[in-house]
């Protein structure tokens, strides 16, 4: 018997799709509309349509509206639970698929926060409407998985202002590949360089050198490499002085940027005296420097200061604020000095690399009686441990992977926990110091449970196996094994790199600790070469800096020439750096020839040789210049760019001028001192501001201010001594003021 | 209304005058801030801090309530000294001629000084055998340091915020060693010693307080720097800062230090001083039991293995020594049961023997006061090995701080004997409460008040499986003093030793002994009890960390100044008698000499089995009171017992007042409220059993 009802409802459910039928596109109509796959071909479209981005309905991101989906669709089994069988069959709606929340929302049908995704007649649309009607299922058990994703091309060279379109490949088990390219994600590591938009489709900017475009599809990721080339001529090139030259130069002529020519000595001595010792070059030493041959100072200069304490107190400040020694607590202090001083003494007496970090990773022991051990008063937490360590020594950054699959990376969840099980069997035992504990290595197998999965981990270090780890040995210990090898392809790597960065100010990888594939370095050659330079020096930090400034590349002129203004990151010229916090103060105080006073401290202790952050409470310098407060691993937390609170701290703050009006000061012993002329007293202060000598010009507008007669607030004439030190102050007070003196050149 | 300004005059020492007084007026609310812990002499500072042998050296002392001190007293009978005079034949003030005699052992000595109030704390006093010279002006600048001679010791302090210089000759590769102790001898500084070339640029630096063996580069002037690791400073912060030449290959001699609270229980009573060494390298070494070896946690990550054939229901104990030798280790082993050989060979945990326990909870340095900071355990190993079957084992012996620390000093010494049932004691002045994380009190010497009943803690470690009672006696007590020691039980890790100095007894004072006696078998043992104090009076637990060490005696002595503030006695010195499961009641006689805030305290019970008799009042403004036992409750078995009451009072101190330059009295100074631990001196009770009918 016919039901009019039933014939109605089937003609309501048929409906919808003899309409789709009509107008579905390619996509659908190349496969079999029964074999859609949740994983292959519905969770790639709510990737690209960013329904699981951390913003919007990720787990990870807290889930808009109670709807979580794996973070880029990294666990599809969960998200086909949470879309079929969740919402109280709401967001799936098999009896009418048009009225599935995945689709209304999706097209802002109904309201939805996240706007409208997709439009009703875009082909993702109609598969997911299909797939739907089809029953919604995961698909056939033997839909092949993703293996891998590729990008054509994976190099070109662009001209500025040229487009590329990229395609994306994604291969399977079973050797079939598929066009993905609407389906990827696409994202420019440099968008100054080059710009690429959601169809893959690339445009190079006018910048020279070389960037790239991760390209992501369902937790593959690939890299399109851009080189960007300037295209003028190299005719001259200098000689090179080391291997760095090589690459660097090579760079250089492959993208026809032409180099500046050398900077001259005095401007090499400044530079070399703030980047290794953090300091200005004393009086004392620029006279020593300048009578050296000319073909030996710069190598003599370079020696010196690598010998100098002041090297180790400088990069000690570098590092002990990247390793977190943070005063909470006035008990912190005892700690946190020797912790400062361990940093200090080991790059005094330049403990090899590995070997100091294999302390620090490994310390056990008491504060005093080891005071590595500081380190895990700081970062108590394994997961803690495992990202700052991964972020710091290694340049990975493994935070994401502690919930879900790393977005960007090829790190899981077994990769965060196999290395967290390293720290697994760190023990703890309470002293009497509040917060303050001792550390031991408990005996025991070490693992760790993956949080999601529940199963334990056995130490595995970012994929590698360290092998079986007794109970009785530290796990630490093969952790630090395997990151002093000399094949490991981030330890020796980070470092260079950070320390490149230090000298030449933007590093060969960007961030600086945040290596992975989809982020290459701009010279993957010269970075290569630096880190097989430094694991075979035996991971020797004075020669790592020594060959780096030896380089002719960090003694490039930063004046640019009539090229390479735009050029950014191929160390065609040296790239001037504003002064830090800590090196800035110091440098005010050897030009003024005064001391700032920090609190039970010394008189004379450097800004740059302070232990800790509790410094910066009382010294609004070094906050408003951005010393950091040792919060991060991340060098970013030191403020680096320039303000106007900066700027006004210079030129009005109450600190500075008590220092060039100090009664001890550099101002008053020349304004007092009968025996030097006004052309020696002039040179002397350019060479102590600016290790040079004063030019003609200068010479004469300097002696010119410094003879006028001055007269006090009343309106009565000083007399010549008093004119002449107030002349003076206010002459050091400009050249403090000047760029020349605020930033390293 | 102003009560009667108490005072008591010593029968034999008439001169001296009452310390408490009441205060004017009983509503009058301090001003000051409440003090922890009634006043008591401290020797803080001496300086220099120890001599050569065989010579005179002139020390000056500095403390607290030490500007009255009549002798200064060391604990070796060869260490003396005497008041410096000077040309008018006047004493000079804190000043003492010191004469070690060509006997006196080399090493670290206590001295103590004696004062109206009684023999103070110890200060560490080195003893060695080479030069000795006083810094007496600081050298902050590198360009005028301080000479120092080779092979002497440089007696100095730091100064706050400041670095000291000294300068030294060396020739080309000459080797010297630059040994700063600090720590080790009761000082507050963590040394940075610092050896610089002649422009004052480091060379090399050690801040964890150990030496320095430096050979000279080149010959020249060379600079030590000596500060604070966190640049603090004042006469608390000494060191002795040692400088020698050393032949190439010799073995740097440390200088000697005191002893962690954790040494009393080292060594074993009988234990040979010297034992067998280990195989070095990396192979298996066979051994036999029992067995006594010596070894090293070295190089880093060292794990030294043995193997030993032992049978089923055997038992073994094991025993190693490092830290309690002074050494920053951790040892810690585990034995396994070896199963096949070759590629078969299969290891099967049997135990892991780790620390030695404290053996009461040991303070956290907590805001309140949550047990004695002393902790007589150890990071070495002490333990039982029972052999369940028969076998061939292996025992892995490694440091649990030796992971990335090559150093062969670090050694240790294993034993592993069949039981030997013993016992270590160790004693300590007992606090209970402390104000505001206050830890004055932690640092108390055995100097009595007339009239007061202090209290030791005495706790035992207990060795091999000793588990009996430990009966505590004290001898060698000055004239007018007791000791009433309250029994360690069976199983059990603390007892009390409470010394008494009656009300009558005379200014004196005498070295003593703690003695605990038990019977092990068929042996009756007694060992004497080390005793620990801490070496500086800590008033802010914030912001410094008590420090204890063992002291190399027991002084215990009697003030002439002052007396106790209240003195809580039964009424009778008897034995008193109750039947089992009846309640007893003790009248108790009060004998005030202070003013005290509140009407009464709060008393609770010492005692074994008696802990949990419920607190209760006693009246302060009574002169009797009566204590009530209910045996019933306690479920007291019959037998004797000793116990006391004890509870915290705040006292209003008044310190003795000195006489004007001219010998009048001057005013009292103003009354300080000051919190303290009172006990009652110890009553002995019997229960007897129930009469049977």
């Amino acid at each position: 018997m016919f039901c009019l009802s039933s014939n109605l409802n089937i003609v309501y459910r048929w409906l919808p799709v003899l309409v789709t039928t009509l107008f579905i596109g390619e996509t659908v109509r190349s496969q079999d509309v029964a074999d859609i796959s949740f994983i292959r071909d519905v969770a790639p479209i709510l990737t690209k349509a960013g329904c699981n981005s951390g913003a919007c309905h990720a787990k990870a991101g807290g889930g808009q509206n109670g709807f979580e989906l794996s973070l880029l669709g990294f666990e599809p089994l969960e998200d086909y639970e949470h879309i079929v069988r969740e919402g109280r069959g709401r967001r799936v709606s098999l009896a009418s698929p048009e009225r599935s929340l995945l689709l209304a929302k999706a097209t802002g049908r109904v309201p939805h926060g996240g706007g409208v995704r997709m439009s009703v007649d875009s082909d993702n649309y109609r598969l997911l409407q299909r797939w739907i009607f089809d029953g919604a299922a995961i698909g056939r058990e033997d839909t092949p998985d993703l293996v891998a994703l590729d990008v054509e091309p994976a190099n070109e060279l662009m001209q500025s202002g040229s487009h590329r379109s990229l395609r994306a490949v994604a291969r399977y088990r079973d050797d079939s590949t598929r066009d993905v390219t609407s389906l990827a994600l696409y994202e420019s590591n440099d968008h100054a360089m080059v710009q690429v938009n959601d169809h893959g489709e690339v445009t190079a900017g006018d910048i020279p050198g070389k960037a790239a475009v991760m390209v992501r599809y369902q937790g593959k990721v690939a890299v399109f490499n851009a080189a960007i080339p300037l295209g003028q001529p190299v005719t001259e090139v200098h000689e090179p002085n080391n291997f760095i030259d090589v690459h660097v130069f090579s760079n250089l002529r492959e993208l026809g940027i032409p180099p500046s020519p050398l900077c001259d000595d005095a401007t090499f001595l400044r530079r070399v005296s703030l980047d290794i010792a953090g300091r200005l070059p004393t009086e004392v030493e620029v006279r020593e420097f300048f009578s050296h041959a000319s073909d030996m100072r710069r190598g003599k200069a370079i020696d010196w200061y690598l010998a100098s304490s002041s090297y180790a107190d400088y990069f000690a400040n570098k590092w002990t604020s990247l390793l977190k020694n943070r005063r909470d607590e006035q008990s912190d202090i005892t700690a946190n000095f020797a912790f400062h001083a361990w940093i200090r003494d080991s790059l005094l007496e330049n403990r090899p690399y590995d070997q100091l970090v294999r302390e620090l990773l490994a310390a056990t022991g008491t504060v005093i009686g080891n005071p590595a051990v500081a380190w895990y008063k700081r970062v108590k937490e394994p997961k803690q441990q495992v990202e700052d360590v991964a972020q710091l020594f290694l340049g990975v950054r493994m935070q994401c992977a502690q919930c879900h699959h790393h977005p960007f990376e090829r790190w899981s969840q077994d990769d965060y926990y196999g290395l967290v099980a390293f720290f697994s069997q760190v023990g703890r035992k309470p002293t009497a110091v509040p917060g303050e504990d001792l550390i031991f290595h408990k005996r025991g197998v070490a693992t760790a449970q993956n949080i999601r999965s529940g199963q334990s981990v056995r130490p595995v270090a970012l994929g590698d196996d360290v092998g079986v780890i007794a109970p009785d040995q530290d796990p630490r210990l093969p952790l630090a094994d395997w990151m002093s090898q000399a094949d490991n392809p981030y330890f020796a790597k980070a470092v260079v790199n950070r320390y490149w960065k230090h000298f030449l100010k933007r590093g060969l990888i960007e961030p600086e600790d945040d290596i992975r594939d989809t982020n290459p370095p701009s010279n993957p050659e010269l970075l290569a070469a630096l880190e097989r330079h430094f694991v075979d020096s035996g991971f020797d930090l004075k020669e790592l800096v020594r060959v780096i400034v030896n380089s002719r590349t960090y003694q490039l002129s930063s004046e640019p020439n009539d090229h390479n203004l735009m050029d950014r990151q191929n160390y065609s010229r040296f790239y001037p750096r504003r002064l830090s916090a800590e090196v800035l103060l110091d440098s005010i105080d050897q030009f003024a020839g005064t001391h700032t006073e920090f609190a039970d401290l010394p008189i004379g202790t450097t800004a740059v040789g302070l232990p800790d952050n509790s410094y910066n409470k009382a010294s609004p310098f070094l906050r408003v210049f951005g010393r950091p407060n040792a919060q991060s691993v991340c060098e970013c937390e030191r403020v680096e760019s320039a303000n106007l609170a900066q700027s006004l701290h210079l030129l009005n703050a109450p600190d500075i001028s008590a220092k060039v009006g100090s009664t001890h000061g550099f101002a008053e012993r020349l304004a007092t001192d009968s025996q030097t002329t006004p052309v020696e007293k002039v040179r002397r202060l350019y060479e102590a501001a600016f290790a040079r000598a004063p030019t003609t010009d200068e010479l004469e507008t300097s002696i010119g201010y410094l003879m006028d007669s001055r007269s006090d607030a009343s309106g009565n004439p000083l007399d010549a001594v008093a004119s002449l030190r107030t002349n003076l102050q206010d002459l050091m007070w400009a050249m403090i003021n000047g760029k020349e003196f605020l930033f390293n050149h | 209304m102003a009560k009667s300004f108490f005072s008591i005059t010593n029968m034999n020492q008439p001169r001296l005058l009452l310390l408490f007084t009441w205060m004017c007026c009983l509503g009058v609310t301090s001003i000051h801030g409440q003090s922890v812990c009634l006043p008591a002499p401290r020797l803080l500072t001496t300086m220099p801090m120890g001599g050569q042998v065989g010579t005179q050296v002139e020390v000056v002392i500095g403390g607290e309530n030490t500007d009255d001190a009549t002798e200064l007293m060391f604990s070796h009978p060869s260490i003396t000294a005497s008041k410096k005079v000077d040309a008018n034949g006047r004493h000079e003030p804190n000043r003492y001629l010191v004469t070690i005699s060509v006997d006196c052992p080399e090493g670290v000595h206590d001295a103590h000084v004696l004062t109206p109030m009684g023999i103070s704390t110890a200060r560490a006093f080195s003893v060695g055998d080479l030069n000795e010279i006083v810094q007496t002006e600081p050298t902050p600048d590198w360009e005028n340091p301080l000479v120092i001679p080779m092979n002497s010791v440089c007696n100095a302090s730091a100064n706050p915020r400041a670095v000291n210089h000294y300068r030294f000759h060396a020739r080309q590769g000459q080797r010297l060693v630059v040994d700063c102790t600090s720590r080790g001898i009761d000082s507050k500084l963590n040394a940075v010693v610092i050896i610089a070339d002649a422009q004052g640029r480091d060379l090399m630096v050690e801040r964890g307080g150990d030496r320095l063996d430096f050979t000279a580069p080149a010959d020249g002037d060379y600079l030590v720097k000596v500060h604070e690791l966190t640049f603090k400073g004042g006469a608390e912060y000494f060191y002795r800062l040692a400088l020698t030449e050393l032949p190439p290959g010799t073995v740097p001699r440390r200088q000697m230090s005191t002893l962690a609270v954790s040494a009393c229980s080292w060594p074993p009573p009988g234990l040979p001083t010297t034992a067998v060494s280990e195989e070095s390298g990396d192979e298996i070494q066979s051994i036999s039991l029992p067995c006594d070896l010596q070894g090293k946690f070295f190089p880093a990550a060292d794990v030294d293995v043995f193997e030993f054939d032992a049978n089923q229901g055997d038992v073994w104990w094991i025993e190693v020594a490092s830290e309690r030798l002074g050494l920053p280790t951790d040892p810690a082993i585990v034995v396994q049961r070896i199963e096949g050989e070759g590629d078969s060979l299969q290891l099967h945990d049997v135990v892991e023997l780790n620390d030695i326990a404290s053996p009461v909870k040991v303070s956290s340095n907590a805001y309140a006061y949550d047990g004695p900071p002393y902790n007589a355990g150890s990071s070495d190993v002490l333990g039982k090995f029972e052999v369940p079957q028969t076998a061939r084992y292996r025992l892995r012996l490694l440091d649990l701080f030796g992971g990335t620390r090559s150093d062969d000093r670090n050694g240790y010494r294993l034993l592993i004997r069949k039981a030997s049932p013993d016992f270590a004691l160790v004693a300590w002045a007992m606090h209970r409460e402390l104000r505001n994380g206050d830890r004055n009190a932690l640092s108390k010497p055995v100097s009595l008040r007339p009239g007061a009943t202090m209290a030791l803690e005495v706790a035992v470690i207990r060795r091999d499986g000793f588990d009996g009672t430990i009966d505590l006696t004290m001898d060698g007590l000055p004239d007018g003093v007791t000791a009433q020691g309250l029994k360690i039980p069976a199983g059990k890790t603390l007892g009390l030793m409470l010394v008494t100095a009656h009300q009558n007894a005379p200014q004196g004072h005498s070295v003593a002994r703690i003695v605990g006696t038990a019977q092990i078998g068929e042996q009756v043992v007694t060992h004497e009890a080390r005793i620990a104090s801490m070496a500086w009076p800590v008033r802010d637990g914030w912001s410094e960390i008590p420090s204890p060490r063992l002291l190399a005696s027991v002084p215990v002595s009697v003030s002439g100044l002052e007396a106790a503030p209240i003195t809580i006695s039964p009424r009778d010195d008897k034995v008193w008698e109750v039947t089992v499961g009846q309640k007893l009641a003790v009248p108790l006689v009060h004998f005030r000499q202070a003013e005290f805030s509140g009407a009464a305290i709060s008393l609770r019970t010492f005692g074994d089995g008696f802990e949990n008799n419920p607190s209760f009042e006693l009246p302060l403004g009574s002169d009797h009171s009566e204590a009530t036992l209910d045996l019933a409750q306690l479920k007291t078995p019959p037998g004797d017992y000793a116990i006391a009451f004890y509870g915290t009072a705040v006292a209003k101190y008044v310190r003795p007042a000195k006489p004007s330059a001219d010998g009048s009295p001057l005013p009292p100074p103003a009354p300080v409220d000051t919190v303290d631990l009172i006990i009652s001196e110890p009553i002995k009770i019997r229960v007897q059993p129930e009469p049977t009918p």
